[in-house]
């Protein structure tokens, strides 16, 4: 049922949050279990009767219940029944888009003795709210290994009380703040994962774009912001504002040169715009590189008119403050274009020595193009070629078969 | 944050056994994973060792592959930058070898010079 569905979606972790806060001696694991149960019980109920005019309300009281009866099973449950809280006030009806105890959570989750990634899958499961099912999904990993990371999370927010004592938002100060470059990383991650084109135009990845943007929006909303989430912000809008005309009529992959720029969405652009202008008056981070670069990108009538010296210059300068080899990718990838094609070469073949890059398909895919574009079909098609075997992603191969085929007749030639 | 040396130890008999494909499976997994830690901020730096080697003390070099302890000897290495120790092992759990059972990390904090101590 639909409405069940959404009310998943935008209560879920609180109300296991708020049953965590009243019941501290059960298990996260037991009060999940039974707040899904309440979730599978409102089905055929609802069906019936119709829906109650306080749902989260009838939820919360049906997980509540069956809490207590846990409690009531277990044999040590008499002593604690003095100390359990049985009047927790019920999580309440129409809420907006994003509320304070949400915040909070987000702000939980950020844990820094947490891998970022496990940040965000723990952020998916009780902000976002996703199904463990959508999480292992989303993030190319199996059940197994998304429910293991929990496990070890659990035992984490179980002994740090990290539900419990989320840091309150109004009281602040410290904690918080400390975690706000935490919280940007978190946001940059998850629109990340939903803009990847791994797995092709698939709905739930673009939904994830909209939800990193509005924790986003909700940091400015409750002015828990700093510069660096108003670059990100930035950042993110001009990726969104793209996000049609990644992907062509039969949803074959695109590449920059061939996206019909009609696309775009102008109104977010001009908006990510205003936002980075904004920003820049804050201490510069990658975020304001990476922002900047897709600002050049966005504001471009065409391919041919893009600024390749200047987003050269930028990514030069994102490697100084963040060396890593994929950002070397795209510097190369924008020295050829910027007309500097020797030293474009002389990183990426650099790179290939890399051990683990040399397995890197987007790594022999752009040699692949790079040569392409230099007139070496040859080399092109043996990088396309070795580019083809190192994907197994469909819409990834297809676009790399799509490039050998224009490039074997001009071999023949 | 602070710097953390990834030591991926695993049986290099094994690895020296893999077929091509196997070798290659394990390389792109291991890949990937440097990709996600660069996406994220934490990669520093990283490479594979090869099998062979020596092993050189006062009075004798061993110079015959995989050494003292062959069932987990080093087959590379990860630089990476962490919060700390927690977020660093955190991190480390999330090695595909590791989470295969074929490799176990050690997650050694890099010696650094405490600035706040430092005169002049």
């Amino acid at each position: 049922m639909q409405e069940i569905n959404l009310l998943y979606k935008s209560h879920f972790g609180k109300l296991v949050a708020t049953l965590l806060k009243a019941f501290p001696s059960v298990n996260l694991e037991t009060i999940e279990d039974q707040v899904q149960d309440a979730f599978a019980a409102a089905l055929p109920v609802w069906k019936r009767d119709g829906i109650p005019s306080n749902p989260a309300g009838w939820i919360f009281t049906v997980s509540r219940n069956k809490v207590l009866n846990t409690i009531k099973e277990e044999k040590r449950t008499r002593f604690l029944y003095e100390y359990e809280d049985f009047h927790a006030p019920a999580a309440g009806t129409r809420e907006p888009a994003f509320d304070d105890q949400q915040l909070q959570l987000l702000f939980a989750c950020a844990h820094p003795d947490l891998a970022p990634k496990v940040q965000v899958v723990i952020t998916l499961k009780y902000v976002v709210n996703l199904k463990v099912e959508a999480i292992a999904k989303v993030l190319g990993m199996t059940i197994d290994g998304i429910d293991k990371l929990l496990v070890r999370a659990r035992q984490k927010i179980r002994d740090e009380k990290i539900l419990f004592r989320e840091p309150d938002l109004h009281n602040a100060g410290a904690t918080l703040k400390a975690r706000l470059p935490i919280v940007n990383k978190i946001i940059y991650l998850v629109f990340n994962e939903g803009y990847k084109t791994s797995w092709g135009k698939e709905i739930i990845r673009e939904e994830l774009c909209e939800e990193a943007l509005l924790m986003c929006k909700a940091l400015f909303d409750h002015k828990m912001h700093n510069g660096e989430t108003a670059a990100l912000y930035a950042l993110m809008l001009f990726n969104a504002a793209r996000l049609k005309a990644r992907f062509g009529p039969a949803g074959e992959l695109l590449e920059l040169e061939e996206q019909d720029r009609s696309l775009w969405n102008r109104n977010l652009i001009i908006l990510a715009s205003d936002v980075l202008i904004q920003a820049a008056e804050a201490p510069v981070s990658t975020y304001h590189f990476e922002a900047s670069i897709a600002w050049l990108h966005c504001t471009v009538r065409d391919f041919q008119s893009t600024d390749w010296k200047s987003i050269s210059n930028l990514y030069r300068q994102l490697l100084q403050m963040n060396a890593n080899p994929f950002v070397e990718l795209n510097y190369a990838i924008a020295l050829y274009y910027a007309g500097d094609k020797q030293q474009s070469f002389e990183i990426l073949n650099n790179l290939r020595l890399h051990t683990f890059l040399s397995q890197y398909y987007l790594l022999n895919a752009s040699l692949g193009k790079l040569h392409f574009l230099a007139g070496n079909y040859l080399a092109a098609k043996d990088f396309y070629r070795l580019a083809l075997s190192q994907t197994s992603c469909q819409p990834e191969k297809d676009f790399i078969e799509k490039m050998i085929t224009r490039i074997l007749p001009l071999i023949a030639n | 944050m602070e710097k953390f040396l990834l030591l991926i130890r695993e049986d290099l008999k094994v690895r020296e056994n893999y077929s091509p494909e196997e070798s290659r499976r394990t390389l792109l997994a291991m890949g990937a994973w440097i990709e996600s830690m660069s996406e994220s901020g934490n990669f520093v730096n990283a490479d594979a060792l090869l099998n062979s080697g020596s092993y050189v003390g006062k009075d004798y070099i061993l110079s015959d592959g995989p050494f003292i302890e062959a069932k987990e000897s080093i087959s590379g290495f990860i630089l990476i930058q962490a919060e700390n120790q927690e977020q660093a092992t955190s991190i480390a759990q999330s090695c595909p070898l590791l989470m295969e059972g074929i490799a176990v990390v050690e997650v050694r904090p890099i010696w650094f010079v405490d600035q706040t101590k430092l005169k002049g």
